[in-house]
């Protein structure tokens, strides 16, 4: 059989090369040829070994990024997007650890290269290529066609995770009940009027608005915003004693005094530690443009809101619990804060108990857990549910984990996700692992048979 | 007489006696019976263990060794060390004869020389009467590096912080805050230390003392405060309370000891079998044991017979006995490639084969032990992966039966439980408890297991790679069935590494899926998976493509070792290397010379066929393996004919 199809081949030895057979083959007559005309090239083996070492790269660089940048902003550069530009600094920063470059080389510059949406898209559009073009739906292919279904929903799941996906926090003290979830990685500057006992008016300016700096003024809002400044992260240090640096210091309820001062974003690799953003504003009257104090105004009447002042963020230590600020207009008195974007739920939970158990004798944690009251008038549910590591609570399309704890073991953190296609990566394993299973399993069989023989 | 069954029947033989021998010694005899010491179950690090691992892992942690000479020069077994340095009584300030044990490895110069030390070359080891003059000067350096960020600390700032943490952890030991040895009746969750009893029995006898002694003591603090111009009054009533405190607490001692005594029996027995021991009385020291685990109450179910086996364990050391057997299977199957290819073979194989029932059994006792999956830290990884590859290359041996199987798994077990017995030096217990957020759980046992058994093929396959360009180059070894055989081999074990990294990866995102919710976060150690699963790809389907022949694939899966090197090490290293000034990163280091041998090996693949010893002029064999494209063009339905 090979034999013949060896006499008939023009070429004593048969070339992989695509271009040539392309070359050689006829022109094609129907919409079907010429489709997979067009593919043909699309679909080489070539292009997918090379987007495979492409992708290589770009995971190697892309963790390596996360020694100096955080890593949600890695992820946005490198693996969320079209294309990025690599520094060539990273290299010299992997020199440093594995060989002994010099502590102080810097290297200016970077170069281009595609992102993981384009990579990912070029590999799956290579993938479906293939499939239309070379694989027939034999029996013995079917492992293969289960493997690249399967890559194909791992694929998408981490497209629908990127774009829908939705982390945030909540923060329950013991026996107190919430019904909002913190969405860490957006802010918002909130405005808050309380006089009315049913109901608190609200209005909000997002972070993303504040960055672009200048005036806001809307209806909506009791008073005009001027940006002075925004950061990305900053760090507040308590001051000694009688300390007196430039600049305002801010008092915390017990009395401590503190320094705010800008800060470069956390790494990925290092900590766990969050980005702690603050902006520097000037409330300005409705109107005549006069400046509104606040508890925290300088003497150009500029307020700092901080993350550093929302208590949830620092997980309610008692050293930086702050009080609020307020603006006065209009003859209401409007709670000023920068917090991560609130949203409101249906449903509340009320903490009734945190547990914490280490090991004897250590503070390494053994294991931590949450028991709660889950209210939802809306569905008449109220039960108790004990939320811990690896067991969350699913419930209205958010899931809740057990994610930390304030210091004094008092109350408790839960991240809640909202993944609309958190069930897709289970299934995809499932089917590659079937896939290679039958796969290499039938080439296994049949070698064994043959040596056998 | 049957050759080809006597010789494999020997080394058997010889290796079971060797494992004999090393199962039976090692256990301290003498009229002591240390035995039954070292098997009382204490707590230490959060784990119920036998005082024999504490012991072990204390010295091993400032000693890197697991025995230490005495004054004699005489190797003396950890649990000596122990029993000597633990004072009966814990507010003593008499050295017991450990203070002048030379236990502490000091290696760094400078520190040695802030110490005023004299270097010993060989041994750097020194004791703490030796450091004692200048112990002032220690603990102050290690209060200024103590405010120091880790990552900023100089080499030298490091190991001062280090020695100083190496002696706290020796006074721990010596002044009964380590370990913990009663279990509380109250609550399961909370075990005694010796110092907690002594405590006890201090405030019962201090709230005893009647107030003429009290004057007494008063007075003569106020004398003392005289002689050395100290000026009580300006002192906080506090402190003063407390000064006058430790000047009785010393004065009562007869009386504490009396409470302690009639208290606490177990805590009695304790001080006995101390004082017993340091006055090298074996009877008396025997009752005491005995009388102690009496007295010690309940344990938790199944602790007794767990730390009675640990003992067993550390006695035997299983994966070091493995690393001496794996280097006779090494010698066995490299003989074997030069003379009598089929029965030298055969003693490898099975010789290698009793190792890896060591090697799995020795598995399962720590998993026993901790009662978690096989894989819970960097340690337990390699002795896993170890495994792995034992496992693949004896299966590989047993279907080609060529003695590369043999050779690879020997090489790869011994390198393995090497790197398994350094790490072991700088952890201490290897048996250490896991954080809650690494708690038992379905997804997470898996995971870690199939992911280290990736590692394993994917580093399996780069060592066949190895094989493949070393025999072709140097020797002419590499034949026409050696060439299919060992291309064979590196293909399947680079499918079956395909399927177990890519599913180990899943598996670990699920695990944190369920963990925190978030299936995939691009951090370096997920990145450093999936680059192992993207790597093997790329070799299939280099191969499936044409892209690359058996060559090829031989030098693509050496670079497959260097990126398992990257995720099993690297990705480790370059959070807390990349600040820290200088290098005393030895795993760092190594995972350099590791790189530099395999692109080493990747450029002596990539020399030209003709220049190979096996080829010459002569052009390799052709292919046997199946190639996506060539097969579909040629109208061929599959792999061709073997």
């Amino acid at each position: 059989m090979s034999q013949t199809a060896i006499q008939t081949s023009p070429d004593p030895k048969p070339q992989p090369d695509i271009d040539v057979s392309v070359a050689r083959r006829k022109q094609p007559q129907t919409v079907w040829e010429w489709v997979k005309y067009v593919l043909r090239p699309i679909a080489s083996l070539r292009l997918t070994v090379v987007l495979f070492a492409l992708s290589i790269f770009l995971v190697f660089c892309g963790t390596l990024a996360q020694v100096e940048m955080g890593l949600w902003t890695t992820m946005d550069t490198y693996f969320r997007s079209a294309f990025v530009l690599i520094p060539f600094q990273l290299f010299v920063q992997f020199g440093k650890v594995f060989f002994h470059f010099p502590r102080e080389w810097q290297v200016a510059g970077s170069f281009p290269f595609p992102g993981g949406w384009l990579l990912g898209g070029l590999l799956l559009a290579n993938l479906l290529a293939a499939h239309l073009v070379r694989f027939k739906c034999t029996w013995r292919r079917s492992g293969i066609l289960l493997i690249h279904a399967g890559l194909i929903i791992m694929m998408l799941s981490e497209l629908v995770t990127g774009l829908f996906a939705v982390e945030s926090r909540m923060t329950i003290a013991e026996g107190e009940t919430v019904n909002f979830i913190d969405v860490q990685r957006q802010l918002e500057l909130a405005l808050t009027d309380p006089s009315n006992p049913k109901f608190d008016d609200v209005v909000v300016v997002p972070a993303w608005i504040l960055k672009k700096g200048g005036r806001i003024s809307t209806d909506d809002l009791p008073v005009d915003i001027e940006v002075v400044e925004y950061m990305d992260n900053s760090s507040l240090d308590p001051l000694e004693g009688g300390a007196n640096p430039e600049g305002p210091t801010f008092r915390s309820a017990v009395g401590s005094r503190f320094k705010l001062t800008r800060h470069s974003e956390e790494s990925g690799a290092a900590s766990e530690k969050s980005d702690f953003p603050s902006v520097r504003v000037r409330f300005l009257e409705k109107g005549t443009g006069k400046p509104l104090e606040t508890e925290q105004s300088d003497r150009e009447g500029v307020s700092t809101l901080s993350l550093w002042f929302y208590w949830n963020a620092t997980s309610r230590i008692p050293f930086y619990q702050f009080a609020p600020q307020h603006v006065k207009t209009g003859g209401k008195t409007w709670t000023v804060e920068l917090r991560p974007r609130r949203v409101y739920q249906p449903f509340r939970l009320h903490l009734i108990k945190f547990t914490h158990k280490k090991y004897i004798g250590t503070n390494t944690p053994k294991d931590f857990s949450s028991l709660v009251q889950v209210t939802d008038p809306s569905r008449h549910e109220d039960r108790q549910v004990k939320i811990s590591m690896n067991e969350p609570l699913r419930y209205a399309g958010e899931t809740f984990y057990q994610a930390g704890f304030f210091p004094n073991e008092k109350g408790t953190i839960l991240q809640v996700v909202n993944n609309p296609g958190w069930l897709m990566p289970y299934i995809s394993c499932v089917i590659v692992a079937l896939g290679m299973i039958f796969h290499f399993g039938l080439h296994l069989v049949e070698f064994l048979q043959r040596r056998v023989a | 007489m049957n050759w080809s069954r006597i010789i494999p029947g020997t080394a058997v033989g010889i290796g079971a006696l060797y494992l004999l021998m090393a199962a039976t010694s090692g256990a301290p005899s003498g009229k002591m019976d240390l035995a039954a010491a070292a098997r009382i179950p204490v707590v230490a690090e959060g784990r119920v263990k036998p005082l024999d691992t504490v012991a072990r892992t204390s010295l091993m942690l400032i000693s890197s060794r697991q025995t230490f000479k005495d004054k004699e020069g005489e190797t003396r077994p950890a649990i000596q060390f122990l029993l000597e340095t633990m004072l009966s009584n814990p507010r003593s300030r008499t050295p017991t004869v450990a203070w002048e044990y030379k236990v502490f490895r000091i290696e760094n110069d400078q520190v040695r020389n802030l110490l005023n030390l004299e270097n010993r070359p060989g041994s750097l080891r020194y004791s703490l009467v030796e450091i004692q003059p200048r112990w002032e000067e220690l603990h102050r350096e290690a209060v200024r590096v103590d405010n120091i960020n880790e990552k900023e600390r100089s080499v030298y700032e490091q190991k001062v912080f280090e020695l100083r943490q190496h002696i706290e952890v020796f006074l721990k030991l010596a002044q009964g805050r380590e370990p913990r040895i009663v279990p509380s009746a109250s609550s399961e969750e909370d075990w005694f230390t010796y110092e907690h009893f002594w405590d006890a029995a201090e405030r019962e006898a201090l709230a005893q003392v009647d107030p003429k002694q009290f004057d007494e003591a008063a007075r003569r603090l106020q004398e003392y405060a005289a002689r050395n111009q100290l000026d009580l009054n300006a002192l906080s009533e506090q402190a003063r309370q407390d000064l006058l405190d430790r000047l009785l607490r010393h004065e009562i001692q007869p009386q504490t000891q009396e409470i302690l005594a009639r208290r606490y029996p177990a805590a009695e027995a304790w001080s006995r079998m101390l004082t017993a021991y340091q006055a090298n009385k074996p009877e008396e020291f025997n009752q005491a044991v005995a009388d102690f685990r009496k007295a010690q109450g309940t344990l938790p179910a199944g602790a007794e017979q767990r730390a009675r086996f640990e003992v067993f364990f550390n006695n035997f050391a299983p994966f070091y006995q493995c690393m001496v057997l794996y280097v006779l299977v090494f010698v066995l199957a490299c003989s074997a490639f030069l003379a009598y290819p089929e029965v030298l073979n055969r003693a490898a194989f099975w010789l290698a084969g009793l190792t890896l029932v060591v090697h799995s059994l020795a598995l399962l006792v720590r998993m026993y032990l901790q009662g978690r999956p096989p894989v819970t830290n960097l340690y337990s990884s390699a002795v896993f992966i170890g495994w792995g590859c034992v496992c693949l290359g004896l299966f590989l041996e047993w279907i080609f039966r060529n003695g590369i199987g043999n050779v690879v798994a020997a090489v790869t077990g011994f390198a393995t439980t090497l790197v398994a017995h350094h790490l072991a030096e700088s952890s201490g217990d290897t048996l250490e408890m896991m954080r809650a957020v690494l708690d038992t759980n379905f997804w997470l046992a898996t995971h870690v297991t199939c992911i280290t058994l990736g590692y394993s093929a994917t580093f399996f396959a780069g060592f066949l790679g190895i094989l493949f360009v070393v025999l072709g180059l140097f020797t002419p070894r590499l034949d026409r069935e050696m060439f299919r055989s060992l291309s064979q081999m590196i293909y399947g074990v680079v499918c079956f590494a395909t399927l177990l990294s890519f599913v180990g990866t899943v598996l670990g995102g699920i695990w944190a899926d369920q963990s925190w919710g978030r299936f995939w976060g691009w951090d370096p150690k997920e990145n450093g998976a999936l680059l192992i699963v993207l790597m093997n790809a790329l070799i299939l389907h280099a191969r499936w493509g044409g892209l690359v022949k058996q060559r090829g694939m031989a030098v693509l899966a050496i670079a497959g070792n260097m990126v398992v090197g990257w995720s099993w090490f690297g990705t480790n290293q370059l959070g807390v290397g990349l600040h820290a000034y200088g290098f005393n990163n030895t795993l760092a280091t190594g995972l350099s010379i590791f790189w530099a041998t395999q692109i080493a090996c990747i450029a002596c693949g990539l020399i030209p066929t003709r220049y190979w010893a096996s080829f010459g002029k002569a052009s390799p064999p052709a292919e046997n393996l199946p190639v996506l494209k060539r097969v579909r063009r040629q109208g061929n339905p599959g792999i061709q004919p073997g």
